[in-house]
């Protein structure tokens, strides 16, 4: 339903965007977690297509009065009453509705933040076509017919790094007629860590921030077979024990250890002609390889020091640290 | 955006609306039309099907251009008519169908749709109409609501529900609107005309050129008496005057209606010239779409104050809009069935209603010379020529020969086979021949009384000529000389009148008047008659005239503003009332009567400022009130057993009574330890 039919003039417009506007909005609609929409919070006004059909009920009342006649009046009556109607199925189908913050999806800069937010209903009624996103371009329908509840995930795209809040969610409904279009915009206080887009830099000079470590043996090496564990998705094929596979069944993986074991220090001096973002761009390149590898590898930022560690924790933990160095009021979403 | 496809909801109902839509007005289109309409809809399934492909740019050019040529020639280049651009409204509708690539377009469809669906009720507005159409814009409103649906919603009889659904809503307010929106008078003439369409009496006659008269039962008009019903031998509709002859043709005098389109409701200043003597008879007449100007009445009508009627010098009353009547009419007359009609006769009229074209008709000519040389005065020699009518053997009949030049002539000697015209025509002219003054006047005569709701439904067959001869002192007076030849007819009716030659309605054997004599029949069609009086009257007859009575007889002093209030506070009000509906009806989930009970005692706990947590159960509930009050306590732990009971144990009866009546123990107890 990602249509540009379906959606006219939303906060494209001027008066939407206005800071008299959002400030309005904000005492309104304060941000949280999770909204009930109801009366205090949805917008509607008629459509474009709201509009043509009162210039067309409009003429027929013209003809109605001009051949003096009572059955065009009363059809004309009619479908003026159902316009009015429809304002309240239009409302309806978006009353009611509860949406609730999911999970933030981190993402590095320049890709696709993922957000889920869960939309649930009360009571009997049906939600049909409800449509929502933060971008305009990339609207998601949704139904909820015999689901009690449903779970979509929005994508935004991100431009820098740090806090992306995505700002203000639009949800909207044109259902049942398509006169009237119901929405609101609802801030669900979300936000997704953006890090650094990372921009390769050449080989580490290893001089630097490389210690030798003990020579106690670590596994994770290439060089000497130390045992089989169980396979988990992303090993390597090549270590797969497929002999043992062929026999048994089980997927075991062999494990090597390696001798060599590298301490890297990735320091926030290694790139000294360069600015900040180009720092923090290089350096998230490395925390990115390195967490391919085996080495353990610290961060050495200006007032930060993380101790060399390994491991999907360690490296979120860096990325997190180069995404919001030197940023702490996040950063809002709203294009500029 | 090719891409985009009208969701299956959404085109089934489209078709299924276009058809509904488009079906009446079938017999009125062009065959080639029709057509169309057929092949655009074929057409439209085939590219769902994904079997053809929508038409190309030129194709569209193409079919728009033939189209429009088509109309332009099919109707002979008058595309002003009605006609004409209700078929082009059709065409528009059936090729938008074609190009609908965008949700736009659909919308447009839909749009038309509707309006599409309005004209039919410039040609008919009767009760199954009126509901046929009601279910029509119920289809438009599926493909609607269609439209805005996600591909996946696959149950149109869903979407049909809730089209209907949303009309049936509408209606109580569609109905304030219709009774107190201010109807006013047309905003300027509607220039558009009806070719076809034109259905009743017309404005000329020459017998001679009907060689079988085929007469519809469509109704003419209805008419409603305030007193009682005059005879039948009264019941003389007069609705035009013809004066001029050429031999052949009786016509309308030609600038006769000129001064009314100038100078619509100033009381003429010949109108002195009626002289009342009593029998009058107040009535009202709803008057079927006949795009004619003439307005039917008993001699002789008073001008109504309608700003819509005027009365021409040949003391008729005429429609004042050119477009003719174009929706049922209703107005009121006043008529002295005793009167005296322009006692003084000035030289030009007399001389135009006793001017025949010369050397015509010799042997009429000498038979009027003949009964002239008998009679004394006026009045013996149309006596005389009467009783000629009644003495020779003239028959009445609606298969006459066709005759030839001498028309006249060949119809009072030769054949003697007629109908009215016959008779009335041949009448005038052997006055005229005498130097007589009389003029053919044409109308309805006599109607069938409906007891049911009291009024004479005159048909298509009840059309009648007669004459009219002015005798010195007495004005114009009526003469019908084919009372003289079939009294039947005058009596009794067109159906007893040709009885024996059995062409009553001979074109139409369906028609349930042919069916008279059966006498449940005749009732069932006497009642469907009296709601369709009804209907006429109260739906179809509303206007602003109707409306300020109707409205006058409940609000005394009725103005605009205040109708303007009163239509948007009772219009909103239902509003409110409907929104109730809707939004509750929907929302909340419906408690069982154990939940209600308990509640209600959750409510008053509350209200003794011990409301229950959320999220904490009954029993925990329960343990912490009775802490707080010990005096409760037994109450308390008596309701909280009853409700676990009900709620958790599966072998307990499930009847709420017993914890109504614990809720309302604790509930005395509560009110009487408080205080």
């Amino acid at each position: 339903m990602a249509n540009t039919d379906d959606y006219a003039g939303a906060p494209e417009n001027r008066l939407w965007r206005s800071v008299w506007f959002q400030r309005w909005l904000n005492r309104r609609l304060p941000p949280a977690n999770a909204v009930v929409l109801n009366q205090s919070n949805i917008f509607i006004l008629p459509t474009r297509q709201g509009i043509y059909f009162l210039v067309l009920l409009f003429f027929m009342v013209l003809a109605a009065i001009n051949y003096q006649n009572s059955l065009i009046f009363g059809l004309a009556f009619l479908l003026l009453s159902f316009f009015m109607v429809s304002i309240l199925h239009t409302f309806g189908n978006l009353s009611g509705l509860t949406v609730q913050a999911g999970t933030a999806r981190a993402a590095f800069a320049g890709e696709d933040a993922s957000f889920s937010v869960r939309l649930s209903r009360q009571g009997e009624r049906h939600h049909e076509a409800i449509v929502l996103g933060w971008d305009p371009e990339r609207l998601i329908g949704a139904d909820l017919i015999e689901a009690e509840a449903a779970q979509t995930r929005l994508f935004v795209q991100s431009k820098r790094r740090g806090r992306l809040n995505p700002g203000r969610l639009l949800i909207q409904t044109h259902y049942p007629v398509g006169l009237f279009r119901a929405w609101s915009w609802v801030d669900l206080d979300m936000a997704a860590v953006i890090y650094p887009r990372p921009v390769y830099a050449a080989d580490l000079p290893t001089a630097i921030g490389v210690n030798p470590g003990d020579e106690s043996q670590q596994r994770n090496g290439v060089d000497d077979f130390y045992g089989f564990r169980d396979y988990q998705p992303g090993d390597s094929l090549r270590h797969v024990a497929w002999k043992s596979f062929a026999r048994t069944g089980d997927l075991l993986v062999k494990e090597f250890s390696t001798s060599v074991d590298r301490q890297v220090w990735l320091d926030w001096e290694l790139f000294p002609n360069l600015d900040r973002e180009s720092r923090l761009s290089r350096l998230c390149y490395w925390v990115v390889t390195l967490g391919k590898s085996d080495d353990e590898y610290g961060l050495r930022l200006p007032g930060l020091e993380v101790e060399p560690d390994k491991g999907p924790e360690h490296q979120e933990r860096l990325l997190r640290e180069l995404a919001l160095f030197e940023l702490q009021p996040p950063v809002s979403a709203v294009k500029t | 955006m090719t891409g985009f496809q009208i969701p299956r909801n959404s085109l089934v109902w489209m078709l299924a609306a276009q058809i509904a839509v488009i079906a009446p007005h079938v017999p009125r289109l062009p065959v080639w039309v029709t057509s169309i309409c057929v092949g655009c809809c074929f057409w439209r399934v085939m590219v769902y099907q994904g079997r053809w492909s929508y038409p190309g740019r030129w194709a569209k050019v193409v079919f728009v251009v033939a189209g429009l040529i088509g109309l332009g020639v099919g109707y002979k280049g008058r595309v002003y008519g009605l006609e004409p651009a209700v078929a082009l409204l059709v065409i528009a509708f059936v090729f938008k169908l074609l190009e609908m690539q965008h949700k736009r377009d659909a919308y447009i469809v839909i749009l038309l749709g509707y309006f599409v669906a309005i004209t039919e009720f410039l040609f008919f507005q009767s009760i199954p109409y009126a509901f046929y159409m009601l279910f029509a814009v119920v289809l438009i409103t599926a493909a609607l609501i269609g439209l805005n649906q996600t591909q996946s919603h696959l149950q149109p009889l869903k979407t049909l529900k809730l089209a209907a659904t949303l009309m049936v809503q509408s209606i109580p307010m569609m109905l304030v609107l219709f009774i107190l929106f201010p109807r006013i008078a047309p905003l300027w003439t509607v220039p558009l005309e009806s070719q076809a369409a034109k259905s009743g009496v017309t404005d000329r006659m020459s017998p001679g050129d009907i060689a079988s008269l085929s007469l519809s039962p469509e109704l003419a008009f209805k008419a409603s008496f305030s007193g009682a019903i005059p005879a039948p031998g009264q019941l003389y509709w007069r609705g035009l005057v013809l004066e001029n002859y050429d031999g052949k043709t009786w016509t309308r005098r030609a600038n006769l209606t000129d001064s009314i389109w100038r100078n619509k409701q100033s009381k003429p200043v010949w109108a002195k010239d009626i002289e009342r003597l009593g029998s009058t008879q107040s009535y009202s007449i709803i008057l079927e779409p006949t795009r004619q100007n003439w307005l039917f009445s008993l001699a002789t009508a008073d001008l109504p104050a309608n700003a819509d009627i005027a009365m021409l010098d040949d003391y008729t009353l005429a429609y004042v809009h050119r477009r003719g009547v174009t929706a049922k009419f209703k107005y009121a007359v006043t008529s002295d069935l005793q009167y005296r009609l322009e006692t003084e006769l000035s030289d030009e009229v007399r001389q135009r209603n006793t001017s025949l074209p010369s050397d015509s008709n010799p042997r009429t000519r000498e038979l009027v010379s003949a009964i002239l040389a008998l009679a004394s005065n006026d009045a013996d020699y149309v006596n005389r020529v009467l009783s000629y009518f009644a003495d020779e053997k003239f028959a009445y009949t609606l298969q006459p020969p066709k005759l030839g030049d001498d028309d006249i002539d060949e119809f009072l000697f030769d054949s003697q086979r007629g109908f009215c015209e016959h008779y009335a025509g041949s009448f005038v002219f052997m006055m005229r021949a005498a130097g007589v003054p009389a003029r053919v006047v044409l109308g309805y005569q006599g109607g069938e009384y409906n007891a049911r709701a009291n009024y004479i439904a005159v048909h298509q067959f009840d059309a009648h000529s007669w004459a009219e001869v002015w005798y010195e002192g007495r004005g114009w007076v009526r003469v019908d000389p084919t009372q003289m030849v079939s009294p039947e007819r005058i009596q009794r009716g067109l159906e007893s009148a040709v009885a024996e030659e059995d062409t009553f309605l001979a074109n139409s054997p369906l028609s349930w008047l042919k069916y008279r004599q059966l006498l449940w029949l005749q009732d069932l069609r006497q009642q469907l008659g009296a709601i369709g009086h009804y209907w006429d009257n109260w739906v179809v007859g509303y206007n602003p005239r109707t409306q300020l009575e109707f409205l006058s007889t409940y609000f005394e002093d009725i103005n605009a503003s205040r109708l303007g209030l009163l239509m948007l506070t009772t219009f909103f009000v239902l509003l409110g009332i409907v929104a109730l509906f809707v939004l509750r009806s929907r929302n909340t989930r419906l408690l069982t009567a154990v939940d209600q009970q308990y509640l209600r005692f959750c409510q008053l706990l509350g209200k003794q400022g011990l409301a229950r947590q959320p999220g904490e159960g009954p029993w925990r509930y329960s343990e912490r009130v009775s802490q707080a009050r010990p005096d409760l306590a037994p109450a308390v732990t008596r309701v909280t057993q009853e409700y676990t009971r009900m709620n958790y144990d599966l072998g307990a009866p499930n009847n709420s009574k017993a914890l109504k009546k614990a809720v309302s123990a604790f509930r005395i107890k509560a009110l009487t330890t408080s205080v």
